[in-house]
Parts: C-alpha cells; sequence; structure tokens
C-alpha cells in the first residue's frame, strides 16, 4: 500500500486512528502545515514577534526551530535562542553543542546560560546535598526563572518552546490527578502573564505527538541530541507518561481526546478556580511574584542552609 | 539469513534462520516501537516490513524516560 496522499511507495508512517499511509515528503509536510496552522488557530504569533525559542537540542526544540525557521524566512519573525546549561553531568554537554550548532547554521543569536552562574550551584551538586527534593522541581523553577531573565533580556516578545502533545497531556493529568486544579487553568498553547515582566509562553507543537516528533527530525535529518536526562526517571511525570503511552498501544486517540475534553472544560474552570492575586517584584531578585520572594529565591536560600549544615 | 544491525550507535552482524519483520526484530531486542524509529538501508520504514539478506538496519531510539 502506497502514500494515501501522492501513492508514492516509501511509507514511513501509519497513522493508526486514520488509516493514512504517508511517504516522507507528505509526512513532513503535513506536519508543518498543521503547526503553522496551530500557531494561526490559537493566535500564538504575531508579525513583528521577537520570538526567543528555548533550545535544548533536544528533538522537540529542534523541530520547533525548523518550522518557526520558515516564519523568519518569510519576514514575519525575528528569532533567537537561549539554551540552559543545568549542570547534569554526561548529558546536557551533547545538547549544549548541538543547540549552538543550529543556531550558528540559522544565524540566529544564542545564549547558554547555566545554573551555576546565576544561582551558584548545578543540579548535579543540589542532588548532593542532604535530602534535596526532587531533581525535576528543582530544574523547572530555576529553568523558568532563567528563561523569562534571558527572554527580557534579549528583548524577545514570546518565548517558544518545543512540548509535544505528549507532554501536554501528562500536564493535564498529572495536575488533574494531584488535585492540583489551579495549575491545571494555567495549562493551553499560550500563557496569559498577570505581569508585563512575565514574556509571553507558546507551545506550537502542543498537538503533535512526541512520536511524530521524533519521526520529522530523522526523516529531514535534523541533529538531535537523543538521550534521556539521568533524573527523568524519578518523576511523577514519568510514571504518568508511561501509563498513557501504554494506553496509547490500544487506544491510539487517547491523547487527542485527552487535550479535546480539557479544552472543554478549561474555560469553567478558570472561572471558579484561577486565583485572583496581584504581582509584587520579588524582594531579592526582582522577578515578577506572588509572594514577597519567588520560588527560586526561596529555593536558593533552603540550598543555602543545607550546604553549610 | 545475515543483516547488519545498528542499536544504539553499535554495529552487529546477526544471521538468523528465517526473515523477520521489523517488529518481530523489535520484540526479540525488547524494544518498544513506539520509543524508535526504524531505517532500513537509510530509509523510514514501518513494523510490517521484512528483513532481507544483507540489510542494514538501524535502530534510533527517539524517546526516553518513561
Ligand atoms: S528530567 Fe527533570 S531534571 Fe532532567 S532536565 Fe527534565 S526537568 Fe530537569
Ligand atoms: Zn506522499
Ligand atoms: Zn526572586
Amino acid at each position: 500500500m502506497n502514500c494515501t496522499k501522492c501513492g508514492k511507495k516509501e511509507v514511513m508512517i501509519e497513522k493508526k486512528h486514520s488509516g493514512q499511509r504517508l511517504c516522507p515528503e507528505c509526512f513532513i509536510s503535513g506536519i508543518e502545515q498543521k503547526v503553522l496552522k496551530d500557531i494561526r488557530k490559537y493566535d500564538l504569533i504575531e508579525k513583528g514577534d521577537r520570538v526567543m525559542v528555548a533550545l535544548s537540542g533536544g528533538k522537540d526544540s529542534v523541530m520547533l526551530l525548523d518550522i518557526l525557521t520558515s516564519l523568519q524566512d518569510r519576514g514575519i519573525i525575528d528569532m533567537m535562542a537561549v539554551t540552559i546549561d543545568e549542570g547534569i553531568h554526561g548529558y546536557r554537554k551533547d545538547g549544549v553543542k548541538i543547540a549552538a550548532e543550529h543556531a550558528q547554521r540559522l544565524g540566529i543569536e544564542h545564549r547558554v546560560v547555566s545554573f551555576k552562574e546565576y544561582f551558584n550551584i548545578s543540579l548535579d551538586e543540589i542532588m548532593a546535598l542532604p535530602s534535596p527534593r526532587g531533581a525535576c522541581t528543582y530544574c523547572g523553577v530555576f529553568r523558568r526563572w532563567l528563561i523569562n531573565r534571558t527572554a527580557r533580556e534579549m528583548g524577545a516578545t514570546k518565548i517558544a518552546t518545543g512540548h509535544n502533545l505528549d507532554d501536554e497531556t501528562q500536564s493535564i493529568m498529572m495536575n488533574y490527578l494531584e488535585g492540583n486544579i489551579e495549575n491545571l487553568t494555567r495549562l493551553g498553547p499560550r500563557s496569559h502573564p498577570k505581569s508585563d515582566k512575565f514574556i509571553v509562553k507558546i507551545k506550537p507543537l502542543g498537538e503533535i505527538p512526541e512520536r511524530e516528533v521524533g519521526l520529522y527530525v530523522v526523516a529531514k535529518g535534523l541533529k538531535v541530541h537523543f538521550d534521556g536526562c539521568p533524573y527523568s526517571r524519578e518523576s511523577f511525570r514519568a510514571e504518568i507518561g508511561e501509563i498513557i503511552k501504554n494506553l496509547s498501544k490500544k487506544h491510539p486517540t487517547i491523547m487527542y481526546s485527552t487535550l479535546r475534553g480539557f479544552d472543554k472544560i478549561k474555560n469553567a474552570l478558570k472561572k471558579e478556580h484561577s486565583r485572583n492575586f496581584t504581582m509584587e517584584n520579588c524582594i531579592k531578585c526582582g522577578e515578577p511574584s506572588a509572594q514577597e520572594l519567588c520560588r527560586a529565591c526561596v529555593f536558593c536560600q533552603e540550598l543555602e542552609k543545607k550546604k553549610t549544615r | 539469513m545475515e543483516f547488519t544491525i545498528i542499536n544504539n550507535k553499535k554495529t552487529e552482524q546477526l544471521s538468523l534462520k528465517k526473515n523477520l519483520t521489523i517488529k518481530e526484530l523489535l520484540d526479540e531486542i525488547e524494544k518498544p516501537l513506539e520509543t524508535v524509529v526504524i531505517k532500513k538501508n537509510g530509509h523510514i520504514v514501518l513494523e510490517e516490513e521484512i528483513i532481507n539478506e544483507g540489510d542494514t538496519i538501524e535502530v534510533i531510539q527517539i524517546i526516553y524516560g518513561g
């Protein structure tokens, strides 16, 4: 059986739920069109935006960079990139190198910023301290802080991240199962920050399944860092991810339906559950925060105590 | 029948009594299809593809953790 779209013999994917079989060219152009359509549908990008891509060098962010490049080439946006170096031995270095190569190839401004230089401690050093929290907790808080700070410094109007459909579905299920309804109200393809010091975040790949992201970069011959973070197994997210991936084998549309269902209840959730609070500036670092100290600064203080113990 | 497998950047020569499909090979080496992309002689192929004498099969792990 040949490509359902063009009839070519070389089929590389069969979409289980639609029965569509696609050759590399039709698969690639189909995905690109889908992402560009979602960008319009969810109003993710406006003409003149300065879009900073959070570029880890992994498949998701490299694919995102590749697709957004077409918007830059058409003069619709300006692009730049940031890579966060958390300080994870044996893992992050390759990603940073690949990210830098892509940025250089495309001629876009690229910055590498590390936990060590901003928070005076690497993730590995944090995890070697007595009774730390989960690695992903520090990692998430520090990374968000750094990405937002860097975006402001680089004059970005949008931050684009490579979250894919699997990530989004995991976030929905995780927050639901943990009863974090307020966090649920903040999910979605674009953020609506309460402070203008927070740059708007967009997720153009939010409806592309993770496996298709992998297929895309391999089919396009894009160089990416395929490797797992040594801390990822410890997380609740990984457990949920495993469950959803297993469910998807027999129920290939389950991630789409989870997302669609969430879309339907999201507005109602927002009305009932989003907290109204005013954002002040963190007294230590000046970033916006609902509390006196932002979470990054709270963690830094906590870590200082652990260090001197 | 003999073929070459590149798995995790390690190249090996395998010989089998009968022709396997990609899916049977993945079951054999315990790799879930959902986490990999398979190339046969440089082209991405489906799980039903049959491996023939002299083929080069590349297993590219695209999803880690979970
Ligand atoms: S898996 Fe956790 S620790 Fe590793 S990079 Fe992701 S958030 Fe950070
Ligand atoms: Zn085709
Ligand atoms: Zn702070």
